[in-house]
């Protein structure tokens, strides 16, 4: 049974969220807090965090930044905020995949199935080699001149698609629909997420050589 | 009559006083000129014809001819004299005008033995006329030509007008370049109202730079500041309502699918409830955010090279409708750029429209031509009355079919948003009869911007 922890300080949607998720055949922790999430989490991790952007005390990015720390767990937040800084800003702090409430609990379970589906290998091939990157979709590895990269799930993931379309562009909602699943869905999910990755895998972000950008168009892993 | 503009007022004012006053100095320096020169002339020639006068004089004395007398005068080329005697003309040599150029009145005066000198117009130009009575009763005259004074004032007359055409021309230009600059301040008043309207709240004026207008410029200030103020209460609102709406929408949404779930387990009456309740919370979260999205309706549309036939098709197949109704016109470029969730968001809306209203879309048409793109969605519902056209696309506005059918599933804002999403990339969305019954909604964006 995959387990989600709720970090919500809204009771009432705490509340109808547990119940919801559980119908659903989730085992469900819930916290009020980003502290007491952080611990809950610490103390037993749980497959998927969904997390609530406004909160007392930490709030929601420090929340998304604390469990980023501790991992790569798929990170889903639920907000009520719909402007595009919010959303840029938590998922830049490393959250996966961005919800605006009110979301209908078939979406949300359609998201975590997702989610859980990105950890599995896309391809099944041993290694692909890009100059001085290596991708090893088999075992989940990502190295950049013999040294392992830790990357997220969906980093991984959307580093595999590129990889396996190599020298091919892809269009952000072609990559939006292989890598979130969404028919639809918000670009700003595909760049920030490029974005991440060449922090990671980049000697220089700002002019990359793996992941490039092909105005208007997409972007493209350098075979 | 439409009044003048302000430059051209101020120029022409400026014009107009640099010539008054460059006419009126002109006028004055000639006049003053020609009787100084005139004056000086004047005596210039009394005092040398009383010289001749003399020298005359005294040839005849010496009993001279008057005609040997009159030729010994050093007269130079401008001059001419003339004697009479007992009712006798003499003369230097034959030059016959002379005697019809001295006046009759003058003659007598001087015969009388009153000096006279009067100016007289000859064949030649103006003339000095000098009458000197001699004293054996015989008189002398000396007929002065003005010709070179003449010369001298019409040279001095030409550069007084010349003069006095470049002041106003300089009294134009400086009219011209004040008016710019005193109407400068107001072109930075025009330009920052542009970038304000523009959308760029920030922009101010800066009081220092025209302190001409400090009024002007405070009260602007206060302006822009109260908008955006407004603006910022306003969009706070939005967000404050937004956020308050959507917390309990989302526990209605989590707890109404955990109360479906368990409809086979409730007794009929409160199944019933339960589908109610599911449905309609169903439909508030619709409408909520419908709302939301049209009150952000002014951002800018985010374009990407989208294949509006493909997206249709897409739309076609989440609604359960067949993907063949969807064409797309032979040459047509079907790669629009546009902002794929909103044009998402536009057929959905029109495909819903036709199922809700239109007893269900039967073809979707992507085309256009060179300059303008086009989308048609019909159906063979009843059509629309020419006098709803217009207002079916307002807000909460439903067509009077709904009604009759008692179908209330939508929120009334999905035209409305058709509207605003077209409208945000530079198109416009219509209603038309469709050819052999039903109606035809038409979208159609500029080629440059689509």
């Amino acid at each position: 049974m995959a387990s989600v922890l709720v970090i919500e300080d809204d009771d009432r949607i705490r509340l109808s969220l547990t119940l919801a998720l559980e119908d659903e055949g989730y085992g469900v922790r819930a916290a009020a807090t980003a502290e007491d999430g952080l611990a809950e989490h610490r103390q037993d991790p749980a497959d998927t965090v969904l997390v609530d952007l406004m909160l007392p005390g930490l709030d929601g990015y420090d929340c998304i930044r604390g469990l980023r720390r501790d991992g790569d767990v798929p990170i889903v937040v639920v907000s009520a905020r719909s402007d595009t800084h919010d959303i840029v800003a938590a998922l830049e702090a490393g959250a996966d995949d961005y919800l605006i409430k009110p979301v209908a609990i078939k979406e949300l379970t359609a998201r975590l199935r997702a989610l859980r589906r990105r950890s599995r290998a896309a391809l099944p091939v041993p290694a692909l080699t890009f100059g001085d990157l290596e991708v090893r979709p088999l075992a989940g590895e990502v190295l950049l001149r013999g040294e392992p990269v830790a990357l997220t799930r969906t980093e991984f993931r959307l580093l595999c698609e590129l990889a396996e379309h190599a020298g091919q562009v892809l269009s952000r909602q072609q990559l939006l629909n292989r890598v979130w699943e969404y028919d639809f869905g918000d670009e700003r999910l595909v760049d920030v997420h490029i974005g991440r990755l060449r922090q990671k895998i980049e000697d220089e972000p700002g002019a990359p050589r793996h992941v490039v950008t092909v105005r208007g168009l997409g972007y493209k892993l350098h075979r | 009559m439409r009044p003048l503009r302000l430059r051209t007022r101020v120029t022409a004012g400026f014009a107009a006083g640099a010539l008054l006053i460059s006419a009126a100095m002109a006028v004055l320096s000639y006049d003053l000129t020609r009787r100084t020169l005139l004056d000086s002339r004047e005596r210039t020639a009394v005092r040398t014809a009383y010289f001749d006068a003399t020298v005359v004089q005294a040839g005849l004395a010496a009993d001279g001819d008057p005609g040997e007398v009159l030729r010994a005068l050093d007269t130079g080329a401008s001059r001419r004299v003339a004697v009479r005697r007992a009712e006798t003309w003499y003369l230097r040599n034959a030059d016959n005008g002379i005697t019809q150029a001295i006046p009759v009145a003058l003659r007598e005066q001087v015969a009388a033995g009153q000096p006279s000198r009067q100016i007289v117009s000859t064949d030649s130009g103006a003339a000095l006329v000098i009458g000197v009575p001699l004293p054996d009763g015989s008189q002398f005259y000396v007929i002065d030509s003005l010709q070179e004074l003449g010369r001298t004032l019409s040279v001095l007359g030409l550069i007084l007008t010349l003069v006095a055409v470049g002041t106003t021309a300089c009294g134009a230009a400086l009219g011209t370049y004040l008016a710019r600059r005193a109407l400068r301040p107001l072109a930075s008043v025009a330009d920052a109202a542009r970038t304000i309207t523009a959308g760029d709240l920030t922009t101010r004026l800066d009081p220092a730079a025209a302190p001409d207008l400090e009024r002007l410029t405070s009260s602007f200030n206060g302006m822009v500041d109260q908008l955006a103020e407004r603006l910022e209460r306003d969009r706070r609102f939005a967000a404050d309502v937004s956020h308050e709406l959507r917390s309990p929408l989302q526990t209605l949404a989590a707890a109404t699918s955990v109360l479906a779930r368990r409809r086979d387990q409730l007794d009929d009456r409160s199944a019933q409830a339960v589908g109610l309740v599911v449905e309609e919370v169903g439909r508030f979260q619709a409408l909520v955010t419908d709302l939301l999205e049209l009150s952000q309706g002014d951002q800018q549309p985010a374009r990407a090279p989208v294949d509006v036939a493909d997206l249709a098709r897409r739309a076609c197949l989440d609604r359960g409708l067949s993907p063949t109704i969807v064409t797309d016109a032979a040459g047509a470029d079907r790669v629009w750029h546009v902002d794929e969730r909103r044009f998402a968001q536009v057929l959905a809306n029109l495909l819903d429209n036709a199922e809700r209203h239109g007893g269900g879309p039967v073809a979707v048409t992507v085309g256009g031509d060179d300059t303008l793109a086009v989308l048609d969605v019909d159906d063979e519902g009843p059509g629309v009355p020419p006098a709803d056209r217009d207002s079916i696309f307002g807000r909460f506005v439903r067509g009077r079919g709904a009604n009759a059918r008692g179908d209330s599933n939508g929120t009334g804002l999905g035209l409305a948003l058709v509207a605003q999403h077209v409208g945000a990339h530079g198109g416009r969305v219509s209603v038309i009869d469709r050819p052999g019954g039903g109606a035809r909604f038409r979208v159609e964006l500029p080629r440059e911007s689509a």
